[in-house]
């Protein structure tokens, strides 16, 4: 894995380097070029507004007010024959606008269609609650709430889903570190043996390719087997790795190559 | 030096009996049945279960914190340690939506061992989720035998890729290798037989009694249930809607490919189990098509662009253009257009789910058959 | 009544060995390492592989247990998260001495490739490891040579003494 940098602000700052790069954007459609959607839009217009609406890879993306959600979900489940909630979380765009979006995907069986609602809210503002309408959001909104920290109001059971109940931080966020903040790195100790076992376990080695060859508390070695703890720096012995020691085993045979039948064909 | 470590119980914070006579049973999250890591919260009015609670997350690794952090093509392996079962249907889903995003269009030879990988791994996933439902349910016999047949199936995506278990067998832009020598006799004889080992588990199963017992009318999922809390795949066809994918919105070549969608308006662990007997012989009869697909078709493999994807190996080594962009796209990664794309993935976590609904008013040995069926892969439930 | 025609002890029924005590341990204890259920991810497929018909354990005496009660090794087969750490403590304290705990794939070993904020960075930090099994996932027949280790170096152990604290704690 590459070197990890922080990212708190990747939404404003381009990732890439490149000062002339312009990002290309996937192609937009006009609703109007597909009848079932721009149906289903005039329905949700009619009641609702809409802010924005339109058709990327094959799927209707709408945007509607945040205090519209459940009105908006329900009218989609009742009248427009979504009847699957199949995804819903939020995206964190704090650097950028100061906002979460929160997105609602839905399909449609009869129609076989997929649409996409949208919204925007600030971020200690809290949305409703859908769990009523599709039960599935019953377990996504807990999931965004563990990890983006985005409140939901009337919810049945408002707590963390994946990470541990007493965890700190919103490990999806940007400004949150992919190898964990300090209260992540000691969690288990701390849990475990507790803070003044610290020194004991010591920090995480978070470079997957440390290795100190000299290390024999930490690290062995296969033909270099030595103690636990035994200074090497001056060289170690080698020992032959056989499975089973030379002279055979006590009470257990030995089987030679020779006697031994290897299967070639694997008999499918 | 001996430490002495500091747990506790850790339901300090829970009654375990209380006033009104309900008794609160923990399961998990390091149960052998549990198919992973389910940790299962279980009200219980004597043996029956008035409120269930199912806890996840101890397999949660932070995989899209690390995607967020990554290039695309380096996310790939990662996908296959979501459904560790059938690996290359996540590779394939994730290929997918980049590819969608991209615009891209793949070779159709790399189509055609697309769709032989995905079937094999959905056999493979389909033998271990038998395997393990029956060694749950009690038949030791039934977990041998499945083993026994997903060991082969094994062998044929050793073959392939060199990977047992974590395949990384498709690439964004098509698949890496070419079929080798024997694949596809290998395939055909296994395909063969598989009927028969099919009707060997049946005969097993069907009419046992015990299994008869602990699978009909237990765990029915009604279609309100099922559509509400987004199931896919068997859970939503057991509850009467027909609606497969593959048919309804087809990708690769599964519109040219005949085959039926077996369904059922019961709902309960027995229809699930045999919905998964029969899409395993869907299975193989789309396998036999594939098959014969193969041999009419071109030998590209990978989408040709540029941009995207690397040249094959021959251009990067002879032309100087070829090799730049090759360094580019692995050291900076591709840079697809910026949207949004949606391609339905990792059903495991809304299957979970049910659970909470599912599960009152059974009894605790139903608990296990019914996590059973609804075939959750732990990878993918916590990512 | 009947009565025993056979001498046992004279006739040549019974093999007589003459031993030591520790290899008479060593040989009962490396002979039927019953290890627990610890199937975390992926590899704990693998370990279920291992358990099944082509690769059948039982013949190295390692029988799978769901008790840590009942077990002698613990086999870490997996990604071990911050939020499940607690949990292998537990069971880990609840084995019974002489216990031995195999780290099953790089996940276990140093965190692997998920080198993020959920993950443990290796097994040892919580329990004291024996033997470190590289691979993601390691194949049924690297496990396989990982308990063929573990069995060479319980008898190379002191029966008479018991186990010396391992590292860590």
């Amino acid at each position: 894995m590459r070197p990890y940098t922080p990212k708190d602000n990747v939404q404003k700052k381009s990732y890439y380097t490149d000062r002339y790069w312009v990002a290309p954007q996937v192609a937009k459609f006009d609703v109007s070029t597909d009848e079932v959607f721009a149906a289903d839009l005039k329905v949700i217009k009619g009641k609702f507004k809409v802010l924005d609406a339109y058709i990327q890879v094959e799927q209707m993306v709408v945007y509607i007010r945040p205090e519209d959600n459940f009105g908006v979900l329900k009218l989609m489940r009742d009248s427009l024959e979504y009847t699957q909630l199949s995804e819903m979380s939020a995206i964190d765009w704090l650097a950028d606008k100061g906002q979460f979006e929160i997105f609602y995907q839905l399909l449609s069986m009869n129609k076989r269609k997929r649409i996409r609602i949208k919204c925007f809210i600030e971020e200690n503002q809290a949305i409703e609650s859908v769990e009523k309408i599709f039960r599935s959001a019953d377990w996504a909104e807990r999931e965004m709430y563990d990890m983006f920290g985005v409140k939901v109001n009337n919810h049945p059971f408002m707590k963390r889903i994946l990470m541990p109940y007493d965890w700190e931080g919103y490990p999806l966020r940007k400004t949150y570190p992919m190898q964990g903040d300090e209260f992540a790195s000691w969690y288990e100790v701390d849990k475990i043996f507790g803070k003044e076992a610290r020194d004991v376990i010591g920090p995480e080695i978070r470079d997957a390719a440390a290795v100190d060859r000299y290390d024999t508390k930490r690290f062995a070695r296969l033909g270099h087997e030595v103690a636990y703890g035994e200074d090497i720096s001056e060289g170690e012995p080698d020992t032959v790795q056989t499975y089973q020691e030379e002279g055979g085993v006590f009470l257990v045979g030995k089987l030679t190559k020779e006697e031994s039948v290897v299967i070639t064909d694997r008999d499918r | 030096m001996q430490h002495k470590n500091r747990l506790r119980p850790f339901f300090e914070n829970i009654t375990f009996e209380r006033e009104d006579n309900e008794l609160i049973l923990n399961f998990g999250p390091q149960h052998p049945s549990s198919h992973g890591q389910l940790r299962l919260m279980l009200h219980l009015q004597q043996e029956q279960i008035v409120k269930a609670h199912p806890d996840v997350g101890y397999l949660h690794r932070g995989m899209e914190k690390m995607a967020e952090n990554m290039i695309y093509n380096e996310f790939l392996p990662t996908t296959d340690r979501m459904d560790y079962i059938a690996s290359s249907s996540n590779n394939y889903g994730f290929a997918l939506a980049v590819e969608k995003l991209i615009g891209l269009e793949v070779p159709r030879r790399a189509k055609v061992i697309r769709m032989m990988l995905l079937e094999v791994n959905r056999l493979m996933s389909h033998l271990f989720w038998l395997a393990t439902t029956a060694l749950d349910v009690g038949a030791m016999t039934v977990f041998l035998y499945g083993f026994r047949e997903r060991e082969y199936l094994m062998d044929l995506l050793e073959d392939y890729c060199g990977a047992r278990l974590t395949h990384s067998a498709i690439r964004i832009g098509g698949v890496p290798l070419d079929l080798p020598d024997n694949f596809i006799a290998d395939l055909k004889k296994f395909l063969d037989k598989l009927p028969a080992n099919i009707k060997d588990y049946e005969d097993l199963l069907d009419t046992n009694r015990i299994w008869q017992m602990r699978m009909e009318d237990v765990g029915v999922i009604s279609k309100e249930m099922a559509l509400s809390w987004g199931c896919t795949g068997p859970m939503l066809r057991a509850s009467g809607v027909k609606w497969d994918i593959r048919k309804e919105e087809p990708y690769e070549l599964y519109d040219e490919v005949e085959f039926d969608i077996p369904w059922s308006d019961k709902g309960d662990n027995y229809a699930r189990y045999k919905l998964y007997m029969a899409e395993m012989r869907e299975s193989a009869k789309i396998l036999y098509q594939v098959l014969d697909m193969y041999k009419d078709t071109s030998p590209e493999l990978m989408a040709h662009a540029p941009k995207y994807i690397s040249a094959p190996k021959i251009d990067i080594m002879t032309q100087n253009y070829s090799l730049m962009q090759h360094f580019v796209l692995v050291t900076q990664g591709m840079r697809p257009p910026v949207g949004e794309v949606y391609v339905p993935t990792a059903p495991s976590f809304w299957h979970t789910g049910v659970l909470t609904d599912l599960l009152p008013g059974h009894y605790i040995p139903d608990v296990v058959s019914i996590i059973g069926t609804t075939n959750i892969v732990f990878g993918e439930v916590d990512r | 009544m009947a009565q025993h025609q056979v001498n046992y002890t004279q006739n040549g029924g019974l093999p007589v060995a003459l031993t030591s005590i520790d290899k008479l341990v060593n040989w009962g204890r490396s002979n039927s390492l019953w290890a627990l259920t610890y199937g975390l991810a992926c590899c704990g497929i693998e370990m279920m592989a291992s358990g099944a018909s082509r690769y059948d354990f039982d013949r190295f005496g390692t029988i799978f247990r769901a008790s840590p009660r009942q077990a002698d090794i613990m086999i870490v087969a997996g990604t071990l998260t911050k939020k499940h750490a607690e949990f292998i403590r537990r069971l880990y304290d609840q084995m019974t001495e002489p216990k031995w705990v195999i780290s099953m794939g790089s996940c276990a070993n140093t965190g692997g490739m998920f080198n993020t904020y959920a993950t443990v960075q290796g097994v040892d930090r919580i329990v004291p490891v024996d033997i470190y099994l590289p691979g993601c996932a390691p194949r049924p027949e690297t496990l396989q040579y990982a308990v063929m280790m573990l069995q060479k170096k319980i008898r190379a152990e002191k029966a008479d003494k018991s186990q010396k604290p391992k590292r860590l704690m």
